[in-house]
């Protein structure tokens, strides 16, 4: 393609102004070079960058990512995401406990591809640049985080329990039910968090993205699955987390409970993160802290699929469908 | 025949104390043969997507996972069970597999009679993520009798 031709994509799907130097990459390897203003050429696809997608982990909150690219297709003029190759491999902790955690772009692709039409999930597809590097195209979706969701809420968490959470719950074992039929998949997420559950602003549905990691491990592929599930579940259903910390604070209202409480009521994996909510907010449902407290240091038994998780947080859910009128 | 037992063995303290007391306990036993077996993960493709890197990964493993069962094999000579009563056997499975599931099939394959495994000594959290191979056999086994050294 002429740069001529470039140069008009740009002006007409975009609403910046054209660099006099448009500089066009078909290989991607080296991704740190490519810069916003830049253009990408992927099977004869023409991505417009603006500019780089950001760190939302905490302790790496703002860092820029530069394999992640937020780019115009010059095709129709929609908002995309690149996730260009990169590997690499580091030490991820799970509260207390890390592990090797590697970034690997063919599971994603895979799962991409594998997902694809299933709403549940992010969606997109991959091209191949001239080097052989996978370019995962990304739909953007106009979404908040999970984690956003829930901070953003202003109640006391009586009400929230008794009125907000049913409907949130609602959604949520939809979401618990994707990760499930991902792993009978014999695939694994590999990174379940906060805000990789994403809310869309327009009909409210909840999708799951970014699934680039994975683990080397002979015994249970799910474990770290299972873990980012309970952690959600512990924030959607304490409304957000409550720490020892935070329990023990002048503020607190909680002070009364304190001697009762015992190293067992506390995650396993956040010895300082309450997980027995029931002993803070009575209220709660036998049966879904039950479920959390599979999550906690005092649990003997633990969850080894999505499907055991789901099967006992049914009935804490069917209890809300009868109880509660705004539980559908 | 004789009683056929499949020991698991990793490269951990564990599968040398499983060894010990399996040569120890058995080696008056004439008609006991003894499988050391050990379930080697292959790299993962995603991993590892390079195949000609992949394979090299895995032949490093496999010559790894040899040597094991010959030092162990070794051991259990030492100890006094005849060279003749031992084998060993090595199984690649594939990632998505688990080393419990792999174990409990070559024990339905072989008809072994008896599953020895070492106890890890895991932590809570270990066993939450990766699951304990000596928990799985107990709870799967079928049609045969399952040792656990601590």
């Amino acid at each position: 393609m002429f740069h001529a031709d470039v140069r008009d994509l740009i002006r007409s799907h975009t609403p910046f102004s054209v660099p006099d130097k448009i500089r066009i990459h078909t290989d991607t390897t080296q991704f740190m070079d490519i810069k916003a203003g830049d253009c990408i050429a992927v099977e004869g696809r023409l991505f417009y960058v603006k500019g780089e997608e950001f760190e939302g982990r905490f302790g790496l909150d703002g860092e820029p990512k530069f394999w992640v690219k937020r780019v115009i297709d010059l095709h129709d003029g929609t908002a995309k995401i690149l996730k260009l190759a990169f590997f690499e491999s580091f030490f991820m902790h799970l509260g207390e406990e890390r592990i090797r955690c590697f970034r690997s772009p063919h599971k994603e692709s895979r799962i991409l591809e594998r997902t694809a039409g299933d709403a549940r999930f992010m969606q997109g597809y991959t091209l191949y640049d001239d080097a052989g590097n996978p370019v995962r195209v990304i739909e953007r979706m106009a979404a908040k985080t999970f984690y956003d969701l829930i901070h953003e809420l202003e109640m006391d968490h009586e009400t929230y329990y008794e009125e907000v959470f049913p409907g949130i719950f609602s959604n949520l074992m939809k979401a618990f039910y994707a990760i499930k039929d991902l792993h009978q998949m014999g695939e694994i997420h590999g990174d379940i968090r906060n805000d990789h559950l994403l809310i869309e602003h327009d009909g409210g549905r909840y999708r799951w993205i970014d699934f680039d990691y994975t683990y080397e491990w002979p015994g249970q592929p799910y474990g770290v699955d299972l873990f980012g599930l309970g952690n959600i579940l512990l924030f959607a259903a304490g409304k957000g987390f409550h720490t020892l910390h935070d329990l023990k604070s002048s503020r607190s209202p909680f002070h009364a409970v304190l001697s009762g409480l015992r190293e067992e009521d506390f995650s396993l994996f956040f010895p300082n993160r309450l997980m027995n909510l029931k002993k803070i907010f009575p209220y709660v449902r036998e049966t879904l802290n039950k479920v959390l407290m599979h999550f906690a240091a005092g649990a003997e038994v633990f969850y080894e699929s999505a499907h055991e998780f789901i099967e006992d947080l049914e009935i804490a859910f069917r209890s809300f469908l009868w109880e509660v009128p705004h539980g559908s | 025949m004789g009683h056929r037992i499949l020991v698991g063995i990793d490269c951990s303290a564990n599968a040398q104390r499983a060894v010990d007391y399996v040569g120890t306990m058995l080696r008056p036993h004439d008609d006991a043969v003894i499988t050391l077996f050990h379930v080697l993960v292959g790299p993962q493709p995603d991993i590892y997507p390079d195949a000609a890197q992949r394979e090299q990964e895995l032949d490093k493993r496999h010559r790894r996972a040899h040597r094991q069962l010959e030092a162990m094999a070794a051991r259990l000579a030492e100890i006094g069970v005849p060279p003749d009563r031992i084998a060993v056997k090595i199984q690649v499975c594939d990632p998505g597999e688990n080393v419990s599931s792999a174990l409990l099939d070559e024990q339905r394959r072989g008809a072994y009679h008896t599953v020895v495994v070492g106890r890890r000594g895991m932590s809570k959290r270990e066993e939450f993520l990766f699951g304990s191979v000596s928990s799985k056999i107990i709870r799967e086994a079928r049609e045969c009798t399952v040792w656990v050294v601590q």
